[in-house]
């Protein structure tokens, strides 16, 4: 999956050297982050705490770095945070929408501070809650949206300045699966059709690598890997296969056609007590294409095995960082 | 994704990107207090949020407009131009910055909309700098406007050019202490508001903060034998809250209409000084405040 919206030989939006924060107190948020996004859609992943907001106020030119650089679309955080600001659309991770105004009233407004002429601003602004699914609800007072809409207001709050690079924190933060599926859907077609680059920040991996061309993974405010999606996809995307008995069987069952699959490590998920019972079980299958699923279930026919449960592993990124460290053993 | 892309020509959801020109931040600063401004009055709110204010504008009107009526039936003019009623403005001025400075806000505070502000081009003074603006606007609408409409009914039976010059020269010091009032309260009131987004409660501290002080200094000064005294207790009384503070400093500079203070006399300097401080302490902790906001 290549980077769609990268020119050849186009700068990089995003890139910080040997970039560190630290806050009063010595608390260290980032420690010589040098990182470098390429154009298109980027996911950002880290724990809570990786220090995925701190880079985030950096970005915006809010908080001074303690040391190092950062540059947005080639000018320095530190000194352009004005014109920074006016290329950049941010949606923050928390709830940031006053109840008792209208969507079209407060993203006009917010058009208008972004620097839209009036006319254009209310244009843009219903035109950025079109984009976002928002049409004849957008005159109605945003307290009485669901979660769902809510997001898309900000969302399109980010938009409405029509922004070269947009920020978006936790973007799927409180909503249902179907909410989730459809606010990622709506991130990838910005990404590959409005042409701005995005930068989405997350701690669940397995969710915005659907959507991301890059990803960068930082931990303890250091930059752990950034790489392009599919190195990721590998080690992250799994299927669980659980069977009542017969798993030497259907392994090498699934050998035979082509996947290599491993029996679940007493160490994965969380070793709590259920897991442990189930261990001896549960057969992880990298997880391919739809393909994988139509093989999966001929072994488990051919073998006439009692199937229990097959799911798709939704890894969290801590379970990359564990990969990451086991890979130089591997 | 690539195939995405390629479908993207033909489904096109008609994004359009901007080129044209944008407005500078003294613009952007512009359009955000326009808007403070027309929300501390309820203007883009539901009718709820207009009461306070319409309501408060209408009552300081009143006495102008009972002036007018009284000098048509061939009265003198009823109020001073400096002081015009001044229980009733302590009393409008307290109720008015405490709806309407949570209003422009507590509420963004609340919602914790500030991020959204200062992901734009803003700086971090431009919020409170607007804000604070939009307040002082909107209190010389409630101070002065009742002064031009007192003017206006007084000229209206006014005998000959030289009536119109006298109260024209009457008029100005008074519009002066109205600016004085405008300026100090938007301040206290902002810093107040701004130390919560529960509106409640910075309505609340907002009104026991103006109500109380003011009290103390009354009762100081009636102790002490009342507005006529010459005790140096009477004297700066008034010290005590920002409502008697300005009209000492009235007085000092050379308001003749009885007011809310007794003559500060030597004590006037004190008097000025205390009202620039406090402007100063309001201003300072309002920014000090959005410093802290803006980061977090």
């Amino acid at each position: 999956m290549p980077s769609i919206q990268a020119p050849p030989g186009a700068a990089a939006v995003i890139e910080t050297t040997a970039l560190t924060k630290v806050y009063p107190g010595d608390i260290t948020a980032l420690d010589g982050l040098t990182v470098s996004v390429a154009p298109g859609v980027t996911g950002l992943v880290g724990a809570n705490g990786a220090g995925k907001s701190t880079l985030i106020k950096i970005l915006l030119g809010l908080i001074p770095p303690t040391k190092g650089q950062a540059k947005v679309l080639g000018r320095d955080c530190e000194t352009s945070g004005e014109t920074i600001r006016i290329l950049l659309g941010y949606m923050p991770e928390h709830d940031c929408l006053p109840p008792d105004v209208t969507a079209t009233e407060f993203v006009t407004h917010l058009g208008r501070i972004s620097g839209l002429p009036p006319t254009v601003a209310k244009e843009r602004a219903a035109e950025s809650l079109r984009h976002v699914g928002l049409h004849e609800e957008r005159y109605r007072l945003i307290g009485t949206y669901s979660t769902g809409m809510k997001q898309r207001v900000k969302l399109a709050q980010a938009l409405v300045g029509a922004p070269q690079l947009l920020l978006l924190d936790e973007p799927t933060n409180g909503l249902d699966p179907a909410g989730r599926t459809a606010m990622l859907e709506l991130i990838g077609r910005i990404g590959a059709e409005f042409g701005i680059s995005i930068v989405v920040a997350s701690h669940l991996l397995g969710e915005i690598e659907r959507i991301c061309d890059h990803l960068v993974a930082i931990d303890g405010g250091r930059l752990l890997r950034a790489d392009s999606i599919t190195s990721f996809t590998q080690a992250s995307q799994v299927l669980a296969v659980e069977v009542e008995e017969g798993l030497a069987q259907l392994q090498a069952e699934l050998a035979a056609r082509g996947l290599a699959a491993t029996p679940q490590a007493a160490t994965s998920q969380a070793g709590s007590a259920a897991a442990s019972t189930v261990q001896g079980r549960t057969l992880l299958v990298p997880l391919g294409g739809d393909d994988t699923y139509d093989v999966v279930r001929d072994c488990v026919a051919a073998l006439a095995l009692p199937l229990c449960r097959l799911e798709q592993r939704r890894h969290q990124v801590e379970e990359l960082f564990r990969d990451e460290e086991e890979v130089p053993h591997a | 994704m690539p195939e995405v892309q390629a479908a993207g020509v033909i489904h096109d959801l008609g994004y359009r990107g901007y080129d044209g020109p944008r407005l500078g931040r003294t613009q952007i600063v512009r359009a955000l207090t326009w808007h403070s401004f027309r929300s501390a009055f309820g203007i883009g709110r539901g009718v709820k949020g207009k009461i306070v204010p319409v309501l408060a504008f209408i009552a300081m009107c009143l006495p102008a407009l009972v002036n007018a009526f009284a000098v048509a039936q061939g009265n003198a003019r009823l109020f001073g131009y400096d002081v015009y009623t001044p229980a009733l403005r302590v009393a409008l001025v307290t109720i008015f910055i405490a709806a309407q400075a949570p209003e422009l806000v507590s509420r963004d505070l609340r919602s914790r909309v500030l991020p959204l502000y200062f992901c734009r081009p803003l700086r971090r003074g431009d919020y409170p700098l607007a804000k604070y603006v939009a307040l002082t606007g909107a209190l010389l609408i409630l101070i002065e406007v009742p002064l031009l409409i007192l003017y206006a009914g007084t000229i209206a039976s006014a005998k000959g050019g030289g009536d119109v010059w006298n109260e024209t020269r009457a008029l100005i010091p008074g519009l002066g202490v109205g600016l004085m009032w405008a300026v100090l309260f938007a301040a206290v009131g902002l810093v107040l508001a701004s130390l919560t987004g529960r509106r409640a409660y910075s309505t609340g501290i907002v009104a026991i903060s103006c109500v109380l002080t003011f009290f103390l200094a009354l009762l100081l000064i009636q102790a002490e034998g009342g507005t006529s005294a010459t005790s140096t207790g009477a004297r700066i009384g008034g010290l005590l809250s920002p409502f008697t503070i300005l009209d000492g400093v009235r007085v000092w500079l050379g308001g003749t209409s009885p007011g809310l203070v007794a003559n500060p006399g030597r004590y006037g300097p004190l008097y000025g000084v205390l009202a620039v401080v406090l402007l100063a302490a309001c201003l300072g902790g309002l920014a000090a405040r959005y410093r802290r906001v803006s980061q977090s």
